[in-house]
């Protein structure tokens, strides 16, 4: 067909990121044109970062510090780890509708058209609580940043740091949300129990833990490169070259994520036969 | 060349082999058995480009694991299929642009867009230019109405728009090979007959079309050739109308007389034909056997005796011979 690219058996990086992107962006325009549920959800992302806040505020009414942590490094675990979750409702929300999808035959569509599976699974909805969860993250990050007495110095390891979180929650939380290509349920359990452990565990200093959940958090389900690790470097608890396994965890996350959602649509089996 | 081809093929399932019941489950937890089930078995088929095809069977017999097979979504468990000379599977991007889908119980609408924004994101995809993309939007208003709903969010379309929009994020690409599983399901008898006057449009203007549906009247007005399944093998494959010629063999004639029918006593008169009164007093019902007497005799033979103030053939049913096909009746 002349009117096509030049497309054999992939799709080239740059066409799928702006297809990726195309998507996202349509989905925003539409957000703003029908804004309808909007606030609700931007506001419940926002309540639940409050309350984070809330809670740290009382916390450290009692006690000066965690292991030696303060209350504005503790504001910006909790804001980095609010920033990913926030980054993953927006960038790759779509992820946890894989199970749905399988069980019901969604996929099928995917594989018909010239682009990657996994882009179009991802790109398919935004959460609209993303916006709620980053403008709060974002200011508690902020405010523990200042806070914390941290020098302009190191604001692009910061935002290195936010991009290498969002890289790793999206990739991490998909690649569990594939598993349910194999176990056929419409709940991402694996992704939801990966959430259980970060909302309980990664808002606190490694130092609390015993050192089974320091192994499993850095390197069995890596999600203390999410946000421990980089605020521990930054804020000066860890040494500095904890922070190259930040960018090597986002590589892995996101060849792991392609890798499980090739394997899972080699055992996808649609629906209805 | 065939534009599609299908050699030998079977796609089997693994499904759990457990008894009915909480004590059933319980026992399948503890001892997993699995059963094989055969979706489809061993099927050939080649269709050469411009051809339009109807592959038609009761629920059941396999006909969307066979489209599925032919799209890519599926791998076979046996044999090939090559499409444009491409494992569909294996070569799943390079197939995509030549070929367009529509499930009709699913839609590819991005749920929470406007359909402009749906068919703009399928535009990117396949690298339609502006210029085709808007000449096909233009054909598609005018033959499937699309500017009625185009700014409507895909979650506010009512079925039939629904699947206008559909065959158009199918079309939107111009693909050479056009595969549409149940397109009319659900929808009413106008939009049905707006969607099947686009599709022979779209036969002729030389695109392969291969359709499955459960109304034989998509299959009479859209396609040349039938390919019956059943059980998941192929039970006919040929042209329609020698389908029809081949199995109707019982045509009818319905003849309205000057008077009432008295319908016993033409069957004594005339013992060779089938006699039934028709649906007026004055209506009679003639069947006959096509192999045995052709139209011109039994016509000649009537007027001249009886008459009658009017007369119809009527056509014969597809319909009838696949209900008859389904049921093992005929062989092929």
């Amino acid at each position: 067909m002349a009117d096509t690219l030049p497309l054999k058996h992939s799709v080239p990086v740059r066409h799928a990121l702006a297809m990726y992107w195309r998507a996202l962006a349509a989905q925003v325009r539409s957000i703003i044109e029908y804004p309808a549920d909007l606030w609700v959800m931007a506001s419940a992302g926002a309540v639940w970062n409050l309350l984070q806040f809330a809670f740290l505020a009382v916390l450290f009414s009692t006690v000066p510090d965690v292991e030696g942590w303060g209350f504005h490094e503790m504001l910006l675990l909790s804001g980095l780890l609010s920033i990913a979750g926030g980054a993953n409702a927006l960038l790759f929300d779509g992820a946890w509708s894989t199970g749905q999808m399988v069980i019901k035959g969604d996929i099928d569509y995917r594989l018909t058209r010239p682009a990657p599976v996994v882009l179009q699974v991802g790109s398919s909805h935004i959460g609209l609580q993303s916006f709620g969860e980053l403008l709060l993250g974002f200011a508690m990050f902020v405010y523990g940043w200042i806070g914390a007495g941290l020098g302009p110095a190191w604001i692009p390891v910061g935002l290195f740091a936010i991009a290498c979180a969002a890289v790793i929650q999206c990739g991490l939380v998909t690649a569990l949300c594939a598993v349910n290509f194999w176990i056929k349920s419409p709940m991402s359990m694996f992704a939801f129990l990966m959430i259980d452990l970060q909302g309980g565990a990664m808002k606190l200093p490694l130092g609390v833990f015993p050192a089974a959940v320091r192994v499993i958090s850095l390197f069995i389900v890596p999600v203390a490169f999410v946000n421990v690790v980089p605020v521990a470097v930054i804020a000066g608890h860890m040494s500095a070259w904890w922070l190259i396994g930040t960018p090597v965890t986002a590589l892995f996350a996101v060849v792991l994520a392609a890798g499980v959602y090739r394997l899972g649509l080699r055992a996808y089996d649609s629906a209805g036969h | 060349m065939p534009i599609l081809e299908a050699r030998s093929l079977t796609k089997t399932f693994r499904r759990p082999d457990k008894a009915p019941g909480f004590k059933g489950a319980l026992k399948h937890l503890a001892q997993r058995r699995y059963k094989t089930y055969t979706a489809v078995d061993a099927i050939d088929l080649a269709i050469e480009p411009g051809e339009s095809v109807a592959y038609v069977g009761p629920n059941g017999a396999g006909k969307s694991t066979t489209v599925k097979l032919l799209t890519g979504i599926l791998r076979p468990s046996e044999g090939t299929v090559r499409v444009m000379g491409r494992d569909p599977h294996t070569e799943r991007i390079a197939n995509a642009h030549d070929i367009g889908v529509l499930f009709g119980q699913r839609t590819q609408l991005w749920w929470d867009l406007p359909v402009e924004e749906s068919l703009k994101l399928l535009k990117h995809m396949y690298g339609v230019s502006d210029a085709d993309y808007k000449a096909r939007i233009a054909k598609f208003d005018e033959l499937l109405d699309l500017g009625e709903f185009m700014p409507s969010l895909a979650r506010t379309l009512s079925l039939g728009q629904r699947m206008r929009a559909d065959l158009a994020c199918a079309l939107i690409h111009a693909p050479k090979m056009v595969y549409l599983d149940e397109p009319t399901i659900g929808l009413d008898i106008s939009v049905k007959d707006r969607l099947r006057a686009f599709l022979r449009e779209l036969v002729d203007e030389g695109t392969t079309l291969l359709l499955t549906s459960h109304d034989l009247a998509d299959i009479e007005e859209v396609c040349e050739r039938i390919v019956v399944i059943d059980k998941g093998t192929v039970a006919y494959d040929g042209p329609i109308q020698q389908l029809k010629a081949h199995y109707i063999t019982t045509k009818a004639v319905n003849l309205i007389l000057e008077g009432p029918a008295d319908v016993p006593a033409l069957a004594e008169k005339f013992p060779e034909y089938g006699w039934a009164a028709g649906e007026a007093p004055s209506e009679v019902v003639v069947t006959y056997e096509s192999n045995r007497f052709t139209t011109a005799e039994v016509l000649g033979g009537l007027t001249a005796q009886l008459a009658p103030r009017d007369l119809s053939l009527s056509e014969p049913s597809i319909e009838d011979v696949i209900r008859r096909l389904y049921a093992g009746e005929l062989t092929r």
